[in-house]
């Protein structure tokens, strides 16, 4: 795997955002009525990562955002390393395989779809690692996804849009072909 | 809103002792091979012997034990939930009903599954608390290059990890202080923040998380102009200015590890799991 500068560069300032959301409860956290009260959005750095930057990007952010949720982690569940950093790794990349095999159609869509896999990827990908490392049982598991997933698969695809097609239109990105970063 | 008044990164506790003044590379394999230990100890004797080991370890880093667990506190009741689901959802075949209360049932086994796994989230937590606490976040991402370091051989890019590590948790105070400027810019043109229900909420968040994501790669930007145009052409062949060397007790930590991890593998083979 080689990596370039920009790759290098765009994790580290994108994953420090994660870092940052994770640290202030204003960005990284709306309050929303679930059992849980608070829904988390420190995946969608590693979801625009993936997206704009490539699947590479997206795996290095949902590394940083692995790592930090193992290293302070404020939910037992996060204790265990491979529910904590394993299943973010994924992420970033399922993202950005959904948005491009979607982005000639509608990039507004693709870009839903992108926010959509993230979010559900985060969501499945953790339950499941804690039902298969016996910290949860499987009802519960499921349990979990339905009153909690679903709010916050709708909630990331919608913050996915609107930053995607935010950024689009002020930045230019190395997905836009013909006009590359070189 | 001040954001960046209470951000300290890590929890990192100064120190000169023993535990902190090892290689960081000993101590994260050690804290790894910790970890990997506990997640394959299964019975109650051995869990007891491994907390021996890791109140030993507070001991010798000189952390006040009230510090160390002062993190456990709001994963309390997260973890006291998980541990009832354990107990009243896990139902294998052969278990006793212990205790019955409408339509729910408490099997012996589930006791035994919640309160192991309880020990083990516990123990893990202090496993990690114990090196970030003697290891500053600067130490970690060397140690963990160093360690990786063999494996760029298979292509691993070991350097350029860590150095995106290293641009992480440099940029967090930069974007934070960034952060407090968009969110006082905008309640300045009237956002109230405070007010609405969870999905004005949420609709609030956008004018300050897009500034920030393009302020983010704004820099990014100048950094990848600054590093090009001083020639940086990614990990191999690079020189580091602080070497890391073992020392004499280095190996005293690892003659320690190896004589617990031959016992705690001992305790996990010969008493048998309560379930």
């Amino acid at each position: 795997m080689k990596l370039t500068t920009r790759k290098i560069v765009v994790s580290g300032v994108l994953g420090a955002i994660a870092i940052l959301m994770g640290y202030i409860p204003f960005l990284g956290f709306i309050p929303v009525p679930t059992p849980a009260g608070n829904m988390t959005i420190m995946h969608i750095p590693a979801i625009l990562g993936g997206i704009l930057e490539g699947p590479v990007v997206g795996l290095l952010i949902g590394l940083i955002f692995g790592l930090i949720s193992f290293l302070r982690a404020d939910n037992p569940l996060f204790a265990d390393p491979l529910v904590a950093i394993l299943p973010r790794l994924f992420i970033g990349v399922f993202a950005y395989y959904a948005y491009a095999a979607t982005k000639r159609i509608n990039r507004g869509l693709a870009a839903a779809l992108g926010g959509a896999v993230g979010s559900a990827t985060n969501t499945v990908l953790v339950l499941g690692m804690c039902v298969l490392r016996g910290l949860l049982p499987m009802a519960a598991a499921v349990l979990v996804a339905v009153s909690h997933g679903i709010i916050e698969l709708i909630v990331g695809t919608i913050i996915t849009v609107v930053l995607v097609l935010g950024l689009q239109r002020i930045m230019i990105f190395e997905d836009d072909v013909g006009k590359a970063h070189s | 809103m001040e954001l960046t008044k209470n951000l300290t990164l890590g929890i990192y506790l100064p120190g000169k002792t023993a535990l902190h003044c090892l290689d960081p590379r000993t101590k994260i394999a050690g804290a790894a091979g910790l970890i990997g230990l506990l997640l394959f100890t299964n019975n109650y004797t051995a869990y007891a012997f491994f907390a021996a080991f890791a109140f030993g370890l507070i001991l010798t880093a000189k952390i006040p034990l009230g510090y160390a667990l002062r993190g456990l506190k709001p994963m309390l009741p997260f973890l006291a939930m998980m541990w009832l689901f354990q107990v009243f959802l896990q139902k294998p075949p052969g278990s006793k009903v212990i205790f019955s209360w409408w339509i729910l049932e408490a099997t012996d086994a589930g006791f035994h599954i919640g309160t192991l796994m309880s020990i083990r989230v516990l123990l893990l937590f202090l496993m990690t608390t114990i090196l970030t606490l003697t290891t500053s976040t600067v130490e970690l991402t060397d140690g963990t290059e160093a360690l990786l370091r063999p494996l760029q051989k298979i292509g691993m890019p070991a350097q350029e990890l860590a150095l995106t590590m290293v641009i992480a948790l440099r940029f967090v105070p930069t974007l934070a202080e960034e952060a407090e400027k968009i969110i006082k810019a905008q309640t300045a043109r009237g956002v109230d923040f405070k007010q609405g229900n969870f999905i004005q909420k949420m609709l609030k968040l956008f004018p300050v998380l897009l500034p920030l994501f393009v302020n983010a790669f704004k820099r990014a930007d100048e950094l990848i102009t600054a590093m090009e145009s001083r020639c940086y052409t990614g990990g191999t062949g690079r020189t580091k200015m602080k070497v890391l060397r073992m020392g004499k007790n280095d190996y005293y930590a690892w003659g320690v590890f190896l004589a617990f991890a031959a016992m705690q593998i001992t305790l996990i083979l010969t008493i048998a799991p309560p379930c």
